[in-house]
């Protein structure tokens, strides 16, 4: 059950002010304590209010590769991922997910390797770094905010979904 | 590794992050939309706390401490 309009409108207004209010403060302060704080705090009584206590179980039939969850009787032509017997669900699986799993291991690869390289953080720039070189800037930093409330409020819509891709109505 | 290099390759990273993504909304043999990747996480017993952790720590890290 999608959001009603004036919730959604009061929740980006909210998460609007909050990034502007973050990009004013410095880390190791009360203030960058707070404002962070907050969505954490939002995103933790989302997830409990609009998640299922417990997932329901995967079906057999996995989504297509490239990803649509899967809409309920959406036939399948020949010849296309998905038919029984021409790929199974792993190697589909895999060749839909693999690709982000290995890039997501070559950057925490290559994250560990600078973050432990002797020598300068200049020279060896971590994301956090190059975060902080981003943060001195107001605009950026707002920006940035703003990028990880979305991903914040996107985990709890994509939570809210059953395996099956349909929307869990809140508890 | 020099810092030119580094940072070259800190690009490389991103420009295949972008390129996977495009893929990945290109046709239905390719990679997983990344909306996909987050549902299949969120919906994971076990992933989806890890997923909410990881949310929680990054932007702690980045914006408080």
């Amino acid at each position: 059950v999608p959001a009603p309009v004036p919730a959604v409108a009061l929740g980006v207004m909210a998460a609007g002010a909050d990034a502007v209010a973050a990009a004013t403060t410095t880390p190791f302060t009360w203030q960058a304590d707070l404002v962070t704080a907050l969505p954490i705090a939002a995103l933790a009584v989302g997830a409990l209010w609009r998640w299922p206590l417990h997932p329901r179980p995967r079906p057999a039939r996995e989504p297509g590769p490239a990803g649509e969850a899967g809409e309920p009787g959406e036939p399948r032509r020949p010849g296309q991922p998905g038919q029984p017997g021409l790929e199974s669900g792993a190697s589909r699986a895999l060749g839909a997910f693999g690709p982000w799993c290995a890039l997501v291991l070559v950057v925490v690869a290559w994250e560990l390797f600078e973050y432990l390289a002797p020598g300068s953080r200049g020279a060896h720039p971590t994301l956090s770094s190059m975060a902080d070189a981003l943060d001195r800037h107001r605009a950026a930093k707002a920006v940035v905010f703003a990028a990880w409330l979305c991903l914040g409020a996107c985990i709890v819509r994509a939570g809210a979904r059953d395996a099956s891709g349909v929307a869990t109505p809140p508890s | 590794v020099s810092a030119a290099l580094a940072d070259a390759l800190w690009v490389v990273l991103g420009a295949a992050v972008l390129g996977l993504w495009v893929r990945s909304h290109l046709g239905r043999s390719g990679p997983a939309r990344p909306s996909v990747v987050l549902e299949r996480l969120a919906t994971g017993s076990l992933a989806r706390i890890a997923l909410v952790l990881a949310w929680m720590w990054t932007g702690w890290h980045l914006f408080a401490r």
